[in-house]
């Protein structure tokens, strides 16, 4: 539906949780090993489109963890809430990681200057200069985005194949609806942002020319190919 | 390759530069990050690639309940703080499963077998207590997207999203002894043992849908191809 976006957020089917099955939930979380998890200590909102329709957007919530300085895993969410359903994820990773990828892996990674600068990829809950500390490293980054629930089309279930996503990398893309709901529900100004982070660069060698999709788009497509044949007898490995 | 060696790889796996610290504090104590807590349990269990069930790793799920019928879950390679974020996995009820439409059945699998053979576990929780999560669990379905293959040795998430198959009892579906052998080391437990006594009381479904575990009765898998394609656009890109 060109020029209307519905941010719908689904309401999955099925029964309210169980009081038994909520119990044996708290008892597990404390007695197990949350490592990966317990990395993740940023929450950043943006927003993303499909790499074969940008008319089709998506407000992204990221919480991310740091492997290293130069690479970030982040699940992504339709809303920062208790009830928030996890409907994708991203891997961010610097310049110079980016450049030692394969030409025909480039195209699904996309820049992240422009959502930096213009201040539509921020830290909800984060006073601005704190922001600005970690965002201008973000400003030269490169993310990797794969959703597997098409929130925008009214699924109630995660339906389908995995869907690359685009990153906004000029104005003019962004519905002006959906950047005015997410300034006044989280209480800030793109525009003052961006007057924050105007000092901001971006990639040293600037946007690589293969990244955002090459400048053009992709698809995912489902085939179907015969299972490779069976091992007689299950080898052991040391 | 049977997984990652924890002792060397996971230095390379990402590459990149040691992390500085001092924001990130920061942030964590000012954001909320709701949906991260309400991850209540961690799973360990194995997968098979799709389009290559030779392929088989072990997984770490990091579960969140929405409500009885729903979970969904952030899969990594690791249960510790290195872990690499390989995917996503949502699983739904029968009841759930049996309303979707049959071409989507096709991406599930069914769970019944890996929790009565004991691979599904939950590490650290003694089986009594994960007892009703595990009959729940044995008659659900899951869809699992792997988006970083760590198994063969990527430093950083290359390529489409792949699909993942739920271990079987049949031929192409069943783990490798050396696989299971190492987890149970890990986490000293007896997948074995498991079998034999509390697995044993598990109620079977009465029913699989033969869409799911579409391989078994088709012999056909799949695999998602990424197209470059002109993206629909209603302003120019990038």
């Amino acid at each position: 539906m060109e020029g209307e976006n519905v941010s719908t957020q689904p309401e999955v089917p099925g029964e309210p949780t169980q009081t038994s099955t909520a119990l044996l939930e708290t008892a597990t979380a404390t007695l197990q090993g949350f490592g990966p998890v317990n990395k993740i200590h940023q929450h950043l909102c943006a927003f993303h489109f499909y790499a074969h329709d940008m008319t089709r957007q998506v407000e992204a919530h990221h919480f991310c963890g740091h492997q290293n300085e130069d690479f970030r895993q982040c699940l992504i969410y339709d809303k920062p809430d208790d009830d928030g359903k996890l409907i994708g994820l991203e891997y961010i990773i610097s310049e110079e990681l980016f450049l030692t990828l394969p030409d025909n892996e480039k195209p699904f990674w996309h820049t992240h200057e422009f959502e930096v600068k213009g201040g539509y990829l921020f830290m909800p809950g984060v006073p601005g200069p704190i922001q600005s500390q970690d965002l201008e490293k973000v400003c030269k980054t490169y993310g990797k985005t794969i959703h597997f629930w098409q929130i925008d089309r009214g699924d109630s279930l995660p339906l389908g194949i995995p869907q690359v996503m685009m990153a906004l990398t000029r104005d003019g893309q962004l519905y002006p609806n959906l950047a005015q709901d997410v300034e006044s529900r989280f209480g800030i100004s793109f525009a003052k942002e961006r007057e924050n982070r105007a000092y901001m660069t971006g990639p040293a060698h600037g946007l690589h020319p293969l990244g955002n999709a090459a400048g053009r788009g992709l698809q995912t497509v489902l085939r179907e190919v015969d299972c490779k044949p069976v091992e007689s007898v299950p080898s052991v490995f040391v | 390759m049977a997984g990652r060696d924890e002792a060397s790889s996971h230095e390379e796996i990402p590459p990149g530069r040691p992390m500085s610290m001092e924001q990130h504090m920061v942030d964590k104590v000012l954001q909320s990050l709701k949906p991260i807590k309400q991850m209540s349990q961690h799973a360990c269990t194995f997968a098979l690639y799709s389009h290559d069930m030779n392929r088989q790793i072990e997984t770490h799920h990091y579960v969140t309940r929405i409500n009885q019928d729903f979970l969904q879950c952030a899969v990594y390679d690791s249960d510790d703080s290195r872990g690499c974020l390989i995917g996503v996995e949502y699983i739904i009820s029968d009841r759930l499963f049996e309303n979707l439409d049959p071409e989507e059945q096709k991406l599930w699998h069914s769970h019944a077998y890996e929790i009565k053979s004991g691979l599904w576990v939950s590490p650290r929780v003694p089986e009594m207590v994960a007892r009703p999560e595990l009959e729940n669990l044995a008659k659900t379905y899951g869809k699992f997207w792997c988006t970083w293959q760590t198994d063969r040795g990527d430093k950083l998430p290359l390529g489409p999203p792949a699909l993942m198959m739920s271990p079987q009892p049949v031929n192409l579906g069943m783990v490798k002894p050396a696989l299971v052998q190492k987890r149970d080391g890990k986490y000293n437990i007896s997948t074995d043992e498991a079998i034999k006594t509390t697995r044993l009381e598990i109620n079977e479904p009465e029913w699989i849908n033969p869409q799911a575990d579409y391989w078994k009765q088709h012999g056909k898998c799949f695999a998602i191809d990424v197209e470059p394609v002109e993206m629909k656009r209603m302003a120019p890109f990038p």
